[in-house]
């Protein structure tokens, strides 16, 4: 876990580029929204959507560097690597995870620095439970980027061509730049209730509440119960689709076939 | 003839790549489903944004479906050489394109057109399932004029945008010639700029001097003009002086474009470096 991890903080800090190629996304659609909202007149919402973007450089290194992480493995052999050595896979993911957040940390600090200077938000945070609903919706994102990451395995190229179709839907339905449950929700109660179940619906919830409502730890509780619940199952989820997808891909020898 | 039949080859790979590796009609459902989601994404920040302060109106979310279904057609060109060359180089078929008697210029023309010829069709989707999607979702729904001439306006428009795509194809090629490491990078950067700068959300005029200036500059701009001319104002001279611009421009694009392209695959060449692969 550790091993795997440290190779990803390495890579990313000892090639300070990649904090470049990182933070061009998250940064230029958080300002696009930010200066959407301010265009509408609304300045004062701008946070929002810097807090999005912070989010989004997270949620990109979920789907891009875990859920298909392990497809890019395979075209360059290092998967059968893996595969052989006698740490569990799930070991490897898990450290793949916290690796990735420590990776995306300076993308994401970035984009708020730049954010905050940019557009002058006013923010009055709870910083506990900031602190705590950061953690835990980190948590659950990537236990749901470790599940992916298992279903993956049964795909080949397509994985990316999913990646691409899937992002931007969570990316909407859990309301990155505008409360998708809730007050303020233009979503109807059913669609609430599905986007619900996406780790970062709740999170991107539970931290607008926490950064610019001043709502504590206490106020976002449910919010961060529901998280830590949702980490638990997502964790259990992926260590059994991981095992059940391992032992299908050995027994049709297609695990390591690249190029599919 | 050569060179026609060279972008057809390249239109028919390019389109083989992008709709073939599954059903088509499955191929162009998950290709869909991204653009939708990013002009809802956008309609939803304004109707938030704007309900809570009583500024809501039709037409403006009119603006920003139109603009940001253009938006998704216009931020996949910036992927299309980059991923043919990045792929190409790594699949070592960049190096076999290279040495043909056409080379690559057409090849890379031929993805760009496969491009459009897949996301065209998606920008009218996107247009269509927004307009039903905003009505369920906020209760009002963009005031759009569909009739066939508006269709035909907005597809000419699309038409005509083409050569400054492609000259933006050319451009970031030239980028990607020279790199096998962070190929993404730069097309990451010029898609989420054109996002700010090419009035896909809001008008140049929200941007300060001399970042609006900037805008006011760029052809896909006028592309975002002309159709809303086309579909949401019913204005003929806004319609004609947009497209004027965008054809002019996008020549201007497109020229620059294959002489950037030019020197830097040929200086790509000198130093080795255009069947690059690294680990």
């Amino acid at each position: 876990m550790y091993s795997r991890a440290w190779v990803r903080v390495r890579s990313t800090y000892g090639e300070p580029l990649w904090v470049a190629v990182n933070l061009a996304v998250p940064l230029l659609s958080s300002l696009a929204m930010a200066l959407l909202y301010g265009s509408t007149g609304l300045s004062r919402y701008t946070g929002f959507a810097i807090l999005g973007g912070i989010m989004l450089a997270f949620w990109g290194n979920v789907l891009w560097s875990m859920a298909s992480q392990f497809n890019w493995d395979k075209e360059v052999g290092i998967f059968e690597i893996y595969l052989v050595s006698p740490a569990p896979i799930t070991a490897i993911l898990v450290g793949m995870s916290l690796g990735g957040i420590l990776a995306t940390l300076p993308s994401a600090a970035l984009v708020a620095l730049i954010g905050w200077a940019v557009f002058s938000t006013t923010i009055s945070p709870a910083w506990d439970a900031v602190l705590l609903t950061f953690l835990l919706t980190l948590a659950s994102l990537y236990a749901m980027g470790m599940l992916m990451s298992s279903l993956y395995l049964a795909y080949g190229r397509e994985a990316e061509s999913m990646n691409s179709a899937i992002g931007e839907p969570i990316s909407f339905l859990s309301g990155l730049y505008f409360p998708s449950i809730g007050v303020g929700s233009p979503f109807p109660f059913a669609l609430q209730l599905v986007a619900s179940v996406i780790p970062l619906t709740i999170g991107m919830d539970a931290l607008r509440k926490s950064v610019f409502y001043s709502g504590s730890a206490k106020n976002v509780w449910f919010d961060l119960m529901i998280l830590a619940v949702m980490a638990v199952i997502l964790l259990y989820l992926s260590d059994r689709a991981l095992t059940a997808l391992e032992n299908k891909g050995r027994r049709e020898g297609t695990l390591v076939v690249r190029l599919r | 003839m050569k060179l026609v039949r060279a972008v057809f080859a390249s239109v028919w790979m390019g389109w083989q790549r992008e709709m073939e590796w599954a059903n088509p009609v499955f191929c162009l459902i998950i290709k869909t489903v991204a653009p939708i989601a990013a002009v809802l994404t956008a309609a939803a920040v304004y109707w938030f944004g704007s309900s809570f302060a009583g500024l809501f109106t039709p037409e403006r979310l009119a603006y920003i479906v139109v603009g940001s279904s253009l938006y998704g057609q216009v931020g996949a060109y910036a992927y299309v050489p980059t991923s043919a060359i990045a792929e190409g180089k790594w699949s070592n078929l960049y190096p076999q394109v290279f040495i043909t008697p056409p080379s690559s210029i057409p090849y890379l023309a031929g993805r760009c057109l496969a491009s459009f010829a897949d996301s065209a069709p998606i920008v009218g989707i996107s247009l269509a399932v927004s307009y039903y999607a905003s009505y369920i979702l906020f209760g009002k729904a963009p005031t759009f004029i569909v009739t066939t001439t508006s269709a035909l306006m907005t597809a000419a428009a699309l038409v005509a945008s083409l050569p400054c795509a492609i000259g933006l194809g050319y451009v970031l090629g030239s980028y990607s010639v020279f790199v096998s490491r962070f190929e993404w990078a730069l097309p990451s950067y010029v898609s989420g700029l054109l996002m700010i700068f090419s009035e896909a959300l809001f008008p140049a005029s929200v941007l300060p001097y001399p970042f609006s200036f900037v805008a006011e500059a760029l052809p896909f701009t006028y592309l975002m003009r002309a159709s809303r001319a086309a579909l949401i104002y019913d204005s003929w001279s806004l319609y004609t002086s947009s497209m004027t611009y965008l054809i002019i421009g996008g020549l201007v694009f497109l020229a620059v474009g294959i002489y950037t392209f030019r020197i830097a695959e040929q200086s790509a060449r000198r130093k080795g470096l255009l069947d690059k692969k690294v680990m």
